[in-house]
């Protein structure tokens, strides 16, 4: 995953390679998953995060939608 | 001797800070005072329950997220010593980790201007850009190397 100035750039850089759009989010929000994923990382007791857990964090950022789910659609 | 995963991954995340390089599955089984086949084994079920990954038909670590044994356009400064970060989500990770300040020298991918991004005292600062994913959040690891 890159980072770019604008959805623009990323428009840009996309239709150079002739690739198609997924989702983006904002650097803020990139800190809010950075946090919420690694912030306890270092301690023995960690352990990935279940389906239901990460799209909790997903929607607490204000990432919904079919892109972000990672439990198959009931 | 046998050897937890949990001691190898908080082994092999201690000396990737310190060192700035993972240990290898020898010095691993040295430090650790198991064997090699031992470390060799918690390596390949690390990877397998997505929590590193190993270069491709090597036991040689490739990334212990959030930190990359390659360079890559994501280096990131902290008071512990600068990193390479396998993307903009994993830079913003390693001062989360740490629980410290990080500066990340990303720039556009378009443009190639810079575009700095710090973290102050739990605050990101200098942040206007955007990162985009190109699959859905369900097969980023089909191949983690590309999201």
């Amino acid at each position: 995953m890159l980072a770019f100035r604008s959805e623009e750039h990323v428009d840009w850089w996309l239709a150079a390679r002739r690739l198609g759009r997924g989702a983006s989010f904002t650097l803020e929000q990139a800190w809010g998953l950075a946090h919420a994923w690694y912030h306890d990382r270092l301690e023995p007791s960690w352990r990935r995060k279940t389906a239901e857990e990460a799209e909790e964090v997903f929607a607490g950022l204000g990432l919904t939608g079919d892109f972000w789910r990672l439990r198959p659609s009931e | 001797m046998t050897v937890a995963d949990t001691d190898v991954r908080l082994h092999l995340m201690e000396r990737f800070l310190a060192d700035g390089r993972p240990p290898s599955v020898a010095e691993a089984a040295a430090a650790l005072e198991a064997t090699e086949e031992g470390v060799a084994g918690a390596y390949g079920r690390l990877q397998d329950a997505h929590v590193i990954v190993l270069a491709p038909g090597s036991l040689d670590v490739w990334m212990a997220n959030p930190l990359s044994a390659v360079p890559t356009p994501f280096p990131v400064e902290t008071e512990r010593g600068t990193y390479y970060a396998n993307c903009i989500w994993d830079a913003l990770g390693i001062p989360a980790m740490l629980g410290c300040d990080g500066t990340v020298a990303a720039s556009c991918a378009d443009c190639g201007d810079p575009l700095p991004v710090r973290i102050r005292n739990g605050e990101i600062h200098g942040a206007g850009g955007v990162a985009p994913f190109a699959v859905p959040a369900a097969r980023w690891w089909d191949n983690i190397g590309h999201t």
